[in-house]
């Protein structure tokens, strides 16, 4: 695309330092960071980050990605296995809890004005992933909630033939709405003008998606006694943490090309890399690796990689957060990512 | 050219310097144009003209009752507004382009090369990436096509702040809600023009009807380029920057004579919204894939057992 202003032109030149500014903020002065030579405004935003608390939104999505991931993975379990699952289905459908409940509480939280959480149920827009998000997690939790009342009465002994049968009915559309609970996160991000976020937006959703997979099948591990079924949720989540680790390799070359790479460099950036994708997937995939090499699990080793799963994804999602206001808050990158070689086709 | 002062000839029905009553259809009179209902309404901001005297900000805080947000110099020339922010619907920017060092140039070329001014504002997009994003509809297009936050609806979940590829909304920590420039929705609505454009004394801001304030600022860029110089451009027009990536136009543009970068605005924002599908239905394939696997892999153990 050809543009109508002279790309050579500078911004202001040697802007003052302004208490809190940019420039105090450790960032690159306009044309000394590799990804950006064109001018700032005095190095100010040129987009504001999004006003969440990284620790609350992304504990959001990483209890998203857990629960409908579980549901999911219970319901498959359920179908295939049947009894012999019946451990790692009872899990799964109570696990399915924690977006209703904790995820629920902690989105109202994020509100600045939570007292009209109830205005989300005004419209239904598919423009709107956090609209779409909305009806995914109300239809979730009703299905996650009768799935989990019905398993708690047949565990009980009540009509245990009906409450389990009600229970299957209830877990497919509960599977089929938390396939969408643990990815419709990742559009939530990638339709904003966040540049991080809007970079990759593929590779967002594959990533959390299998990351969400991957922490479902950690979760059902844990506690698993049925040593083939145990396996079994060690190779999904292997599969999916290599699913993960791909999509990683994919969006840090679109980072890279797109000009965001810089807003990955700091902190937030570096939990990603050391906690999110070396202790949450590298770790466990290498502990796999290991114990399918010799032979023998010793079960320490398996809690310790189903752990590290977890608390890799949840840093995984909290550092994204993180990131995007980074990305958003320096000119530098956002003005990059604003050029015309990065629009779509 | 247009040299003469045109006066509409309805003002002569108000020759009084008090008024004891609201002129009906004023905006008839200040700005040439009647608001009606259904029409498409914008600014035409010609930074050529501006001159820096930020009326527009003390119109805007004015009317609609807006707190002051930062008190204090910034040090950034004389732009100590800084940027537009949940109270500061319109924000003057400030560059000085001569100077190097702190020096200033003595010599400096005619027309405006040491100085850039230009009153930003909510570009009123017509797809407006925040009214997109908005989950609750507290955001929506008004019956002038502009882009409004109904504050008794918005529950300040702040995902319209993210969408804004201009960094306009903000979720005010005040009350907890998202604001922005309305266009002045309760102005329109009595007839008159925004405060801004009423305010402003050299016309820089011009509100009018979207697509003949479009006419007049290509011919503005004409007289311009016929005048020598060469480097005006319109941001925001269909087809222009600003208007990239599927935003269509935006209601609000303007006339810039250097790099859209040295006013604070990006040269190519896309439509978040079109963001949607490719990442839903990838996550989407992804888990449908890996739950595969764990059908293969369950059915399998099954079968072992």
């Amino acid at each position: 695309m050809s543009v109508p202003y002279p790309v050579a032109s500078r911004g202001p030149e040697d802007a003052p330092a302004r208490p809190g500014s940019a420039s105090e903020r450790n960032m690159p002065a306009p044309g000394h960071d590799g990804s950006w030579d064109g001018p700032t405004y005095y190095g100010r935003p040129a987009l504001k980050p999004a006003p969440f608390e990284a620790e609350v939104v992304g504990g959001y999505i990483f209890l998203a990605g857990l629960s409908g991931a579980s549901a999911l993975i219970a319901t498959v379990a359920d179908v295939t296995m049947g009894e012999r699952a019946a451990g790692a289905v009872r899990r799964g459908r109570y696990t399915a809890l924690l977006a209703p409940t904790i995820g629920s509480a902690l989105l109202v939280y994020d509100l600045h004005t939570p007292e009209r959480f109830f205005n989300m149920f005004r419209v239904a827009k598919a423009t709107s992933p956090m609209s779409i998000g909305t009806w995914i997690l109300v239809g979730f939790s009703g299905c996650a909630a009768l799935t989990a009342a019905a398993q708690y009465a047949s565990d009980r002994g009540a009509a245990p033939r009906t409450a389990r049968a009600a229970a299957r009915a209830a877990s497919l559309p509960a599977a089929v709405l938390g396939a969408g609970l643990s990815t419709y996160t990742a559009a939530l991000l990638a339709a904003t003008s966040t540049p991080l976020w809007a970079a990759a937006p593929r590779a967002l959703a594959v990533r959390f998606g299998a990351s969400a997979v991957a922490c479902g099948a950690a979760a059902l591990w844990l506690g698993e006694r049925d040593g083939g079924l145990a396996r079994r949720l060690e190779t999904l989540a292997a599969a999916a943490l290599a699913v993960d680790l791909a999509g990683d390799a994919v969006s840090a070359i679109a980072y890279r090309r797109k000009g965001v790479a810089p807003a990955m460099a700091g902190p937030a950036g570096t939990l990603e890399k050391v906690v999110g994708t070396g202790l949450g997937a590298a770790l466990p995939l290498a502990l796999y690796a290991a114990s399918r090499l010799a032979g023998r699990r010793p079960p320490a080793l398996g809690t310790l990689a189903a752990l590290a799963i977890l608390v890799g994804g949840a840093a995984f999602r909290t550092s994204i957060i993180r990131a995007g206001a980074t990305s958003a808050e320096r000119p530098d990158v956002s003005f990059r990512f604003m050029q015309p070689d990065n629009l779509p086709d | 050219m247009d040299n003469v002062f045109h006066m509409h000839p309805r003002a002569a029905e108000h020759h009084q310097s008090s008024l004891d009553r609201v002129i009906p259809n004023e905006s008839e009179l200040t700005a040439g144009v009647r608001i009606e209902p259904g029409k498409s309404y914008g600014f035409f901001t010609d930074t050529t003209v501006c001159i820096g005297c930020k009326a527009c900000e003390v119109a805007c805080k004015e009317w609609n009752n807006l707190p002051a947000d930062n008190l204090g110099l910034s040090g950034q020339s004389f732009d100590n507004t800084g940027a537009l922010s949940a109270n500061t619907w319109r924000h003057v920017a400030f560059v000085e382009k001569s100077g190097a060092g702190g020096v200033r140039a003595q010599e400096q070329q005619p027309f405006q090369s040491g100085w850039l001014m230009m009153s930003d504002v909510c570009k009123h997009c017509h797809h407006a990436p925040c009214m997109e994003a908005c989950p609750t509809g507290a955001l929506f297009k008004t019956e002038f096509d502009t882009v409004v936050v109904q504050q008794d609806i918005c529950n300040g979940c702040g995902y319209c702040v993210p969408a804004c590829p201009f960094g306009v909304v903000e979720v005010s920590k005040l009350d907890g809600k998202a604001h922005k420039c309305t266009l002045c929705y309760d102005r329109l609505k009595g007839g008159l023009e925004p405060a801004c454009a009423k305010s402003c004394p050299t016309d820089s801001i011009q509100f009018g009807e979207v697509s003949d304030l479009q006419g007049r600022a290509r011919r503005r860029v004409a007289d311009l380029h016929a005048r020598g110089v060469p480097q005006a451009y319109l941001y925001g027009t269909p087809g222009a920057p600003g208007a990239t990536g599927g935003m269509s136009h935006l209601n609000a543009f303007f006339l810039l004579i250097d790099r859209p970068e040295v006013y604070n605005l990006p040269s190519a924002p896309s439509r978040p919204s079109r963001r949607v599908a490719p990442s839903l239905f990838s996550g989407l394939a992804a888990v449908a894939g890996l739950t595969l696997a764990a059908a293969l892999l369950f059915s399998d153990a099954e079968r072992r057992a």
